[in-house]
């Protein structure tokens, strides 16, 4: 019994070691509680083997100093016994020490003579202590260190009121500790609620708060800090050149380097929490798919919105076909079976761009058009063209040539047309000039019920004005390959007719409606100059003179 | 021990006495046992105080978990420092009865200003009809 007084005596001279050392007041924590966290404890700079030895002759000492009575010292002895009594016996198991180590905290508790086996518990732990001579025989490796920095347990951060900075420092140097009144703890409930949270929780806390404050340029993000502690830094180690103090390191921040993810997650889950936290930066907005339609459209029924999810997800399946073709030319048309096996990969692009939608009522080419409706749907079109055969490819672009005011009106959100039109002008001049001439005709013909040409809205837009010039200009290359074999023929009459109306369309259009061409054909006024007069040409120079001026400066 | 030198933690605060002031103004005094990252708090043998003049009256609550949104701003208690304030403290039914007739006076000398201000052809939109930021 009188040995587990002992160890309780021990306990409560380091409650009260504890409460007193932090500075400020503490609630007493409980007994038993208090061993084991302070075994736990690594930072908190006290040894527990160590701890009692030094604490029992600092109180003796304090005690002594500040209550100066024996009989006081005796009677809170006595109360702490009788604390002891009440609580009963304990293993030492439960404390958390091993009972040979609490062997010895008994033997120096009785004995305050140095033990051999002391500084092996030590380790490292060397520094000298202020408590003076009165104690008998100090070994300094037992009378140890943290007193001296523990009241101070203050980062270069806290920025105490001057006064209050001048009276630690002196208590400092007096004998280690800020004088609050012992005698105030012992009547207080030891606090049986501590440590709910745990040290692996702690942890835990701390390594997110530390995965958050990550940053690849911390000079950017935490510019402030990262001055302070440079400041900081070089302050010391001018103190430390002029001799003035022994150099010690002030902590710095260091964030834990972790690989940021490339793939962005919309829902960011940490292990280990409750709950989501939705992760939507500058660089990742939440929105990931374009399948929001624009505000401009006519209010859209549910079917139309359905039709016009099955588009994208058609043209999300062609995508990857066409990706699976690139890749495939990428490698290097190698072998003969590679050829076909690519070729084959086409037709069946090929088809799938063609295909109908949900009804098969539709008109042929709407699968096509509605694809092309689509930004991504054009970016499709304008790679899979140099992949496609002839036939196929001159299919596509009469399509488009017929079709073309439909597309020039639903390109408008996005102006995207504009990427067809360099395949496009390579598939142009595979063109026959029968073929040719169909294209044109569709544009110049006046439909049905319309007292507007296609081609005027054409010409008031940039890819269909530079179609209709490329169009041109390879039908002028064909026309004396095509003419010095036969006499005038139909063909001839349609193409010259196509060429007139559409000189007539552009002389009456006013310049400003008059789209710039992406490309500016050279032998276009020669064109014209062959089949209308001069008037005309001269309205088409004046027109189409000052564009083309542009695009060669 | 400062884990992060260089930022503010709630670690360090852990079981100690806290005052917990929330955005809806209710003041909670109470042990700081647990926090998570995004400063929700787990308060032990909480007290709601309501403050009215020189008197103050506690409201026991038991356990409070707080939505780390919600809090202002918190700050530990001085155990030693704490019973020595000028404030009186009463029972739940007086110091409710204050807050009552507080509430009252201010809304009176409110309905007053409005008026006076209508007379002038002034009007200034009530700030608990403005949004709450």
């Amino acid at each position: 019994m009188e040995q587990v007084c002992q160890l309780e005596k021990i306990k409560c001279l380091q409650g009260s070691r504890l409460n007193q050392g932090s500075g400020k007041s503490h609630v007493p924590l409980a007994l038993k509680e208090e061993l084991v966290s302070a075994s736990q404890l690594e930072e908190e700079e006290l040894d527990p083997d160590l701890a009692p030895d030094v604490e029992e002759e600092e109180v003796e000492e304090e005690e002594e100093n500040d209550l100066g009575d024996p009989a006081v010292l005796s009677a809170v002895r006595n109360s702490q016994k009788g604390l002891l009594s009440s609580l009963g016996i304990m293993a030492p198991g439960v404390l958390g020490m091993s009972p040979a180590s609490l062997h010895f905290l008994w033997q120096t508790l009785d004995h305050p003579a140095p033990l051999p086996s002391r500084p092996a518990l030590l380790g490292a732990r060397s520094a000298a202590c202020h408590f003076g001579p009165r104690l008998p025989a100090p070994d300094p490796a037992l009378l140890c260190s943290p007193p001296a920095s523990w009241p101070l347990r203050l980062s270069h951060l806290t920025q105490l009121h001057p006064q209050h900075q001048r009276i630690l420092k002196q208590q400092q140097q007096q004998q280690g500790r800020p004088q609050s009144p012992p005698a105030k703890k012992w009547p207080q409930q030891p606090d049986s609620y501590a440590n709910l949270m745990t040290q692996k929780e702690k942890d835990w806390v701390v390594k997110v708060q530390m995965v958050q404050l990550q940053s690849e340029n911390p000079r950017l993000d935490d510019y402030y800090y990262q001055e302070y502690y440079q400041k900081l830094e070089k302050k010391q180690a001018d103190e430390e050149l002029l001799g003035r103090r022994s150099r010690f390191e002030s902590l710095k921040l260091v964030t834990p380097y972790i690989q940021k993810a490339e793939v962005y997650e919309s829902v960011v889950r940490i292990e280990g929490s409750l709950g989501q936290v939705a992760v939507s930066t500058c660089f990742t907005p939440r929105r990931a798919i374009d399948a929001v339609p624009h505000g401009t459209q006519d209010q859209e029924t549910a079917a139309a919105s359905s039709q016009r999810l099955w588009v994208l997800y058609r043209i999300e399946k062609m995508f990857l076909q066409l990706l699976e073709i690139e890749d495939g030319q990428q490698d290097g048309p190698a072998q003969p079976h590679d050829s076909e096996q690519q070729s084959s990969r086409v037709e069946k692009l090929f088809q799938a761009l063609k295909a109908q939608g949900q009804n098969n009522l539709e008109a042929a080419d709407d699968g096509f058009l509605q694809a092309l409706s689509v930004g991504k749907g054009k970016a499709l079109v304008a790679r899979l063209l140099p992949f496609l055969p002839r036939e196929q490819a001159v299919s596509l672009l009469l399509a488009i040539t017929r079709h073309l005011p439909f597309l020039v009106k639903r390109d408008v959100a996005d102006q995207a047309l504009q990427m067809l039109f360099q395949p496009l002008s390579k598939c142009i001049r595979h063109l026959t000039f029968r073929e040719l001439l169909q294209g044109l005709q569709g544009l110049v013909r006046l439909p049905p019920g319309c007292s507007e040409r296609p081609i005027t809205v054409v010409l008031q837009n940039q890819f269909g004005i530079s179609l209709l010039y490329a169009l041109l200009s390879h039908g002028e290359q064909l026309v004396p390959l095509h003419s010095s074999v036969k006499e005038p023929s139909s063909d001839h009459s349609t193409w010259t007719d196509v060429v007139v109306l559409t000189a007539w369309e552009i002389a009456q259009m006013p310049t400003a409606s008059l789209a710039e061409p992406l490309a500016f054909p050279g032998n276009l006024l020669p064109l014209f100059c062959h089949h209308v007069d001069k008037r005309l040409v001269q309205k088409l120079e004046a027109r189409m003179g000052c564009v083309a001026m542009d695009i060669r400066s | 021990m400062n884990y992060m030198p260089g930022t503010a933690s709630l670690i360090e605060d852990i079981d100690k006495k806290h005052l917990v002031l929330l955005r809806d103004g209710r003041t909670l005094i109470g042990f700081l046992r647990s926090i998570d990252q995004f400063a929700n708090l787990v308060l032990h043998q909480t007290v709601e105080r309501i403050h009215v003049g020189k008197k103050y009256g506690d409201i026991p609550r038991g356990i409070f978990v707080v939505r780390g949104e919600n809090v202002v701003l918190l700050g530990e208690i001085d155990l030693e420092k704490e019973s020595d304030t000028p404030l009186q403290q009463v029972s739940i039914e007086e110091i409710l009865e204050e807050q009552r007739a507080e509430q009252q006076a201010k809304l009176e000398a409110e309905k007053l200003k409005v008026q006076a201000l209508k007379d002038r052809g002034l009007s200034i939109p009530r700030a608990d009809t403005l949004d709450e930021y």
